[in-house]
């Protein structure tokens, strides 16, 4: 798949539009995102589920607002640009997909909605894979879902790093660092107010990409409750955030009210 | 546009995780972990996370600076160089080299580490050269190489998740070392026993399935009444003690006189939670013992370390993976300069200065006319008594803030104050460096190559991202520069790497390990001697370092200053998740400032109701040495009679109260418990 994929992004790379391709690249015995410019550095492009790089798209758009991108992108990495340009974080115009599809391990891992993009270039299409529904946790009650949560929510760190990792978390200012909600330098933070503000902030964005957990230090099931969130919002008002440039965010969160 | 993902090593805590930093046109912009490092596996804390923060601070030094009155004038490097060089030169000539103290530093790399003693030993001709694991592991140090042979922490951070039984005690491992927790958490989720032994009731209570709540001060009595249990139940393991260790008679007789009742009485752990956790950690298949400075920073140090040993060994959790003794090592790089020989009695790779095959090794290795001397030089504390006295005239203090970090810090004032020549080496103008007749600009983790040792033996690459700052160099420069300066001509190096091949040759902890082969495998964890050896994940497999196991008879004695009528409170010390030490980093980074802007002393609500404190308030907390002002935070995370200040606020600076009182062998100061007194402020 590497080589199909260099392939592509080799013809994409010599054309006049494009300045140059997000992806990944490995390099001593790690992969990390690359910005390649040159047709010389895409023998070390791969194909890797590891990296967001969506957040590498914003970043390298905050400093080159011009910049005219093409971006290797899985499903759940086109979902992420769908949702930034749905809000404004970047010109979905400017950018071309180069997208790649997962394999089955993958798509399992991930308990991914829909493992490949809808600009398909690399890989072929999975449309049938089995999803984990949660039903064990579904079949709690009211009670033991507190408990539940209590009892994980008590190792957390304050790392941030779900937020950190969150492809569609963008604030400039972030009401997890507002004292009014959540208590400064207080270990573990206030439960589950410093969580409730994350999933609620998140909701109607959040493209179940499982990057917040995967970030935890602490193990906190945090897709659980990404992906019950996310199919609550397709239940009761069929919306699935990145989907569509078109779908509205049924949530209205603090900055859609200033 | 450039964009470029640098994979180096966190320069705050000792877990050594790497991670990515994203550069952008030559600026410092992001932290992303990375997912395929074996320590974080993509997940860090909050300090990783913001672990770029401080290197753009508007405080970084940018220019040398030498003493002009009360204040600095900025210099040109040559300027600062021979002035140094004529000072240091005129002071050898009158009061010899064992007039100089040096300090080198754990946030340094190995071999910036090994260059500073390398100074030390060849072109000052001294041994007087220590950094500050003097005040947070000698104890380990001392202890574990006279039970095993070596002093380091004998497993691996992955191990920890597949250990049966962890016995955590004077690690607050989730706020200290956060991704070590995450190993305990994944222990726990695994159905692991975890027992906690610490006075407060720190966040890792939470999952405890035994938590001791020791009298601070009393670990030896409690430990040794473990071990009485196991011993008495006969859940010892006889084979283990038979054919790897030593002196058990002699260990033997000691601990019989810790009955669960008598240990009850002098720790105050209810007998049966005594006798539960002996039994929890003698029954589990693969036990892990995790220390950190909880039992280090006591005039007990040595003794604490030596009895968690006899514990591992009593029960055979030694030389196996996911058990041993598991000091966690505080700084990035602690583990490192001890490595590279930053400490008084010992050249890189611990071999003694006492050794004359040594001695004539590394004479000979650093090209020397002069001999080094025979004897161990200073430690930090000694040093800087030796410089209230006047006996010690000049110090060069590379990347250490004694002015914060050191107990009774009004005596480290009066030392430095005294000292003819103080030269400090710094990327921030710290409490110390303001004192300074020399301050020369470092830079920081991000400008420069070089290695870092984790706590787990993990020698691992840091990764130049960003050029210096301002006219910054790297301390393995200016070592350099300096020493040609002084006319040697053993400081010649092309980079880091050329240091590294220098240090495997003399090395032979290190003698496998090259910048090629960190690059190709990511990190080497030491004993690694030879270029095709793979290193080592847990020690002492099949045989100790130093033959046999050696159990030492330990008995109790109290700490150096208990509770009386004046001071009727304990104080103990400590960190916080959210700083780092002096705070010279932690509180030049906006996010972890706003957490935790200042200092605190938690203080249990029975005694803040007695003495009409409420949460908030600012509180006069004295001991014999000095008073500060500090708000007070009630919680019941301490018990009663016992209050706890972290040490990172210079405003109300912990260790303005601290007692300098030494364990006799490690030379450690008892940072973590003294008497104290407490009054509102009305
Ligand atoms: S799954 Fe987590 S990281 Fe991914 S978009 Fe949703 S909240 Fe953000
Ligand atoms: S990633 Fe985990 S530990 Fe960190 S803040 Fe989020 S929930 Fe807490
Ligand atoms: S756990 Fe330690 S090494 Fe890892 S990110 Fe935090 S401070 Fe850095």
């Amino acid at each position: 798949m590497n080589d199909e994929l260099r392939a592509v992004a080799a013809e994409i790379l010599a054309r006049d539009d494009i300045d140059g391709i997000v992806g990944l690249k490995e390099m001593h015995g790690t992969v990390r995102p690359c910005f390649f410019t040159d047709a010389d550095q895409l023998p070390l492009m791969v194909v890797d589920s590891r990296y967001p790089v969506a957040s590498v798209v914003r970043l390298l758009l905050e400093e080159g607002p011009d910049l005219r991108l093409a971006v290797v992108c899985r499903g759940c990495e086109e979902r992420s640009l769908i949702e930034l340009a749905k809000n404004h974080q970047i010109d979905i115009d400017s950018i071309t997909v180069i997208g790649i599809a997962c394999d089955s391990d993958t798509a399992k891992e991930c308990n991914c909605s829909k493992p490949y993009p809808d600009s398909l270039m690399v890989g072929t299409a999975l449309e049938n894979w089995t999803r984990d529904t949660y039903d064990t946790y579904r079949q709690m009650s009211g009670e033991e879902k507190l408990a539940f949560w209590n009892e994980q929510l008590e190792k957390c760190n304050k790392c941030y790093g779900c937020r950190n990792a969150c492809p569609v978390c963008f604030c400039k200012e972030c009401e997890l660092e507002n004292p009014l909600w959540v208590k400064r330098g207080r270990l573990p933070p206030d439960f589950p107010i410093y969580h409730l503000i994350r999933a609620f902030h998140v909701a109607g964005k959040c493209i179940g990409c499982g990057e917040c957990e995967k970030a935890c230090p602490t193990g906190i099931p945090l897709m659980t409750l990404s992906h019950l969130l996310r199919e609550d919002l397709e239940e009761l008002f069929g919306y699935m955030a990145g989907r569509s440039l078109d779908e509205q965010n049924p949530v209205i969160t603090k900055e859609e009210y200033e | 546009m450039k964009y470029e993902a640098v994979l180096t090593t966190c320069p705050y805590c000792g877990c050594g995780c790497k991670y990515y930093v994203e550069v952008v046109n030559g600026q410092a912009k992001r932290v992303m972990p990375c997912k395929e490092d074996p320590v974080s596996e993509g997940k860090l804390c909050i300090k990783g996370w913001n672990a770029i923060d401080f290197v753009n601070s508007p405080d970084r030094l940018t220019s040398p600076l030498i003493r002009d009155g009360e204040t600095f004038r900025e210099a040109t490097w040559e300027e600062a160089y021979s002035l140094i060089t004529s000072k240091f030169k005129e002071i050898k000539d009158t009061s010899g080299p064992s007039a100089f103290g040096l300090l080198s530093s754990a946030k340094t790399t190995n071999e910036e580490n090994y260059l500073m003693q390398k100074f030390a030993r060849s072109v000052i001709v001294t041994n007087n050269v220590d950094h500050c694991a003097r005040l947070c592991h000698a104890s380990t140090v001392a202890g574990l190489a006279a039970a095993f042979g070596s002093g380091a922490m004998t497993n691996s951070i992955p191990e920890v998740e597949d250990a049966d039984c962890i016995l955590i005690t004077g690690s607050n491992t989730t706020e200290q070392h956060p991704l070590i927790g995450t190993r305990i958490y994944r222990a726990k989720e695994r159905g692991a026993r975890i027992i906690l032994v610490d006075p407060r009731s720190i966040q890792l209570a939470s999952i405890a399935d035994i938590h001791l709540r020791q009298r601070p001060g009393t670990d030896v009595a409690w430990l040794n009444g473990i071990m009485n249990v196991i011993i008495n139940e006969g859940l010892a393991d006889e084979m283990f003690i038979e054919q790897r260790t030593e002196n058990y008679d002699e260990f033997l007789e000691e601990v019989m006189h810790y009955t669960p009742e008598h240990v009850e009485e002098i720790t105050g752990i209810p007998r049966n939670d005594l006798i539960d956790a002996a039994r929890m950690f003698a029954n589990a298949e693969s036990a892990s013992i995790i220390y950190s400075m909880g039992i280090t920073q006591h005039t007990t140090g040595v003794d604490n370390v030596k009895s968690c040993a006899n514990l591992a060994m009593l029960t055979g959790n030694m030389g196996k993976a996911s058990t041993g003794v598991n000091p966690l090592r505080g700084q990035n790089n602690v583990q490192g300069a001890c490595d590279l020989g930053a400490l008084p009695n010992v050249f890189p790779g611990y071999q003694a200065v006492t050794d004359p095959a040594s001695r004539e090794k590394f004479e000979k290795g650093w090209n020397m006319d002069e001999s080094i001397p025979e004897t161990p030089g200073l430690t930090v504390v000694e040093l800087l008594n030796e410089a209230a006295d006047g006996r010690i005239k000049c110090m060069y203090i590379m990347g250490e803030n004694p002015m914060i970090s050191d107990p009774d810090i009004s005596h480290v004032r009066e030392a430095l104050d005294t000292l003819d020549f103080l030269v400090v080496q710094d990327i921030f103008l710290t409490e110390t460096a303001e004192i300074a007749d020399v301050v020369l600009p470092g830079a920081s983790f991000l400008e420069k190559d070089g290695t870092f040792t984790g706590t787990d033996r993990r020698v691992q690459r840091v990764r130049k991202a960003i050029e210096p700052i301002g006219s910054s160099k790297p301390d393995w420069v200016i070592i350099s520069e300096l020493a040609r300066s002084m006319g040697s001509d053993q400081f010649d190096y092309e980079s880091p790497a050329a240091i590294q091949d220098e240090i495997a040759s003399l090395t032979p902890l290190y003698g496998g390990i090259s910048y090629q082969r960190l690059d190709e495998r990511g990190y080497l964890q030491w004993p690694c001697p030879t270029p095709d050896h793979d290193g080592t994940t847990y020690l002492h497999k099949g045989e100790f370092k130093r033959g046999k196991g050696h159990f030492f008879a330990v008995p109790y004695r109290p700490p150096a200053e208990l509770p009386d009528d004046k001071y009727p409170f304990t104080l103990t010390t400590g960190r916080i998740l959210f700083h780092f030490h002096t705070g010279t980093m932690s509180r030049r980074s906006g996010p972890l400032n706003k957490e935790v802007p200042t200092g605190y002393v938690e203080i249990h609500p029975a005694d803040a109701a007695k003495l009409g404190i409420s949460d908030g308030q600012a509180v006069r907390v004295s001991t014999r040495r000095g008073t500060i002002d500090i708000p007070a935070y009630v919680t019941d995370r301490v018990p009663e009679e016992t209050v706890f200040i972290p040490f990172h606020f210079k405003e109300c600076a912990a260790n303005l109260l601290t007692n300098p009182a030494l364990d006799p062998i490690a030379k450690i100061p008892e940072l973590k418990v003294c008497a104290c007194s407490i009054e509102a402020i009305v």
